[in-house]
């Protein structure tokens, strides 16, 4: 019975095709887009998140607690083989760079600004941060020469300066006695990044080019930052380096940046809230098609119960109807949105045809990469169930009230 | 011949607010199988009420209907659906095929709805559509078939539970004279070879000529009982 039931159930909702094909295109659009925007929200979200991750923060940061306050210059602690060996240990850490963090002035002979200077060795920079990939060929490298006292500056400062690739530079700092120090450098790459308020306040020099002016003792550092392998890692990492570092700050990305954490967990929520207005809207769609089609066989199902067809199976076979309409739609619908997703998941969406590259002045990337997490996927399956059986019930509840004669009688 | 329907003192009384109509009135009846009865009278004479109590679509006021030697009129509704499908063959005035099934599968979904296998489910809707004379029409749906040929895939769907007797509410009703014609040869051929019995609710002549009994009701009484 239950094959026939499947069948026939099947075979009801083709009665009509133009109204079955209507409300199946429905949900096909409403989940396509409902998919895609979930995906193109995930994906902008996240990659903004990642690209921040991997240009400025990393995943776990090291500070003296005094730094966190002000970037008190002297709130740094010791590079020393403890250290080192101890964040080795920590486990789950691919890479360090100990950095110096300072508070500058940045003057060009058109203008000057205020800069957060990172003092970095290459190298181990270049281990933990992709920054340096975000300089173009023509627009120099990444600290290149050493001993060159060269800067790297972003692409929006240098346009503040009104200066270019080796245009000379002077850099102005307060010292640890309170001293100023002002040093020269040359332009020797400029970047730009996803991330527009980062990129004007930030620049780059070499630790070993400035570490004698700061008069910070020797090994002397402001910042760890550590790569691990991902956002789970991190904190189990960062839990277990904090045990091993009781004297100092240790703190996850979304530690040091709460509002990225937030709006990675809120993607999340706003994802099913969007789904959730769709899938309602789309709902009474197929409650309308279904009870339009329970009315129009009025006559039928009181001849079906007449005949022996329990209530039960009724209402089995109208909810089976209700959900291969919902399951067809649905099925049609996230297909052609994972396609489009993954058509575009590595080209990327361009959205700079919008306006310009304006999301980037508020952390957001103007290039966004669509992806569609398992969780999520499950999610968009779990809403189309729900409101695939809650659209099912008021029809299918409708024909279950049906008394055979009275049926038969329509 | 065994008694398959009893009723005695039946009675289905509708009331409204200024009075009582009574649809059947104190009805005693006996039918036993084999029997080839016409149930007839002028409209509103309780015809369609008493078979549509007789065949447990709805419930007396008062009275008793044994099918069997079982009182049905104390069944609940869901034993009644159970009886309907184990023991009731039905055929109505407009045919009622499930349109999306074909000729075969119209008849053989009674009996997987009595939970019989599928493979005996065809076998069976086959022979029983050579039987009706639409062999050859199986995979045919309803449209495609003209009013006399759904009313004998209807009669095939009827017999399809192995019912202990049929019911049929005014089943030429909609059929010209040939179709009706043939279909009353064929349900006649039935009854006579299979012993099916048949118990019609009709003012057609063609069938009150071919019954051999013919009860007359007026008013939801029985008024005359013929024996031909």
């Amino acid at each position: 019975m239950k094959t026939m039931l499947i069948s026939l159930a099947w075979k009801n909702i083709w009665r009509n095709k133009l109204r079955s094909g209507m409300i199946l295109g429905a949900i096909a659009i409403g989940l396509f887009a409902g998919t895609f925007m979930t995906a193109f929200l995930s994906g902008w979200i996240e990659h903004s998140v990642i690209s921040d991750i991997q240009n400025q923060l990393a995943y776990i940061q090291v500070h003296d607690p005094g730094f966190a306050a002000n970037n008190d210059i002297k709130a740094c602690f010791l590079q020393d083989e403890a250290m080192v060996a101890k964040i080795a240990s920590a486990g789950e850490v691919a890479a360090v760079s100990y950095r110096l963090r300072l508070n500058a002035m940045l003057a060009s002979a058109a203008a000057a600004v205020g800069v957060s200077v990172k003092g970095v060795d290459v190298a181990a920079e270049k281990a933990v941060f992709t920054l340096h990939e975000t300089i173009p060929d023509s627009c120099g490298a990444f600290l290149p020469d050493e001993g060159r006292m060269q800067i790297v500056i972003s692409r929006k400062t240098a346009e503040k300066l009104k200066v270019r690739l080796r245009s000379k530079l002077v850099l102005t700092f307060q010292d640890t006695g309170g001293e100023m120090q002002s040093l020269a450098f040359r332009v020797g790459g400029i970047f730009k990044t996803a991330n527009a308020a980062f990129d004007e306040g930030t620049v780059f020099v070499r630790k070993s080019d400035i570490f004698a002016y700061t008069g910070l003792p020797e090994g002397a550092v402001h910042e760890a930052a550590l790569m691990t392998g991902g956002f789970e890692t991190c904190r189990t990492a960062s839990e277990r380096l904090q045990s091993l570092l009781p004297g100092l700050d240790v703190q996850t990305w979304d530690q040091v940046q709460p509002e990225l954490g937030l709006m990675l967990s809120w993607i999340g929520l706003m994802n099913g809230f969007i789904l959730a207005i769709f899938l309602l809207a789309l709902s009474f769609g197929i409650v309308n098609t279904m009870l339009m089609a329970v009315l129009e066989r009025t006559h039928e199902l009181g001849m079906l119960a007449c005949i022996g067809m329990s209530k039960r199976r009724i209402f089995r076979m109208i909810m089976l109807e209700t959900v291969f309409l919902t399951g067809v739609g649905s099925l049609l619908g996230i297909a052609a949105g994972l396609s489009v997703v993954g058509l575009t998941a590595r080209s990327g969406i361009d959205l700079t045809f919008l306006i310009e590259d304006q999301f980037e002045d508020y952390g957001f990337a103007s290039v966004v990469y669509p992806v569609m997490r398992a969780g999520t996927f499950m999610q968009i399956v779990a809403l189309v169930a729900l409101a695939g059986l809650l659209s099912a019930i008021y029809p299918a509840r409708k024909a279950l009230k049906l008394e055979p004669l009275e049926a038969i009688r329509n | 011949m065994s008694t398959i329907i009893e009723t005695s003192g039946l009675y289905k009384i509708y009331k409204d607010q200024a009075s009582e109509i009574h649809a059947v009135d104190g009805v005693n009846l006996r039918i036993s199988q084999g029997e080839f009865t016409a149930i007839v009278g002028p409209s509103g004479s309780g015809k369609t009420t008493l078979l549509n109590l007789i065949g447990g679509l709805d419930s007396p006021t008062s009275g008793s209907i044994h099918i069997d030697g079982s009182d049905i009129s104390r069944l609940s509704p869901k034993e009644l659906v159970d009886f309907r499908l184990h023991h009731i063959g039905f055929i109505f005035q407009s045919y009622n095929l499930i349109p999306v099934l074909t000729a075969k599968e119209n008849v053989s979904f009674v009996m997987d709805l009595q939970g019989r296998r599928s493979r005996e489910a065809g076998q069976r809707s086959l022979e029983l559509l050579e039987a009706v004379g639409l062999g050859d029409r199986a995979d045919s749906r309803p449209a495609k078939l003209s009013g006399g040929q759904q009313q004998r895939v209807a009669v095939a769907r009827a017999l399809a539970s192995k019912p202990r007797f049929i019911l049929a509410d005014e089943p030429t009703a909609n059929l010209d004279s040939k179709s009706a014609a043939n279909l009353l040869d064929m349900m006649e051929k039935l009854n006579e070879q299979e012993q099916i019995t048949f118990l019609f609710s009709t003012h057609d002549p063609r069938i009150m000529a071919k019954a051999r009994r013919i009860i007359t009701l007026e008013d939801g009484r029985i008024v005359g009982d013929i024996l031909k």
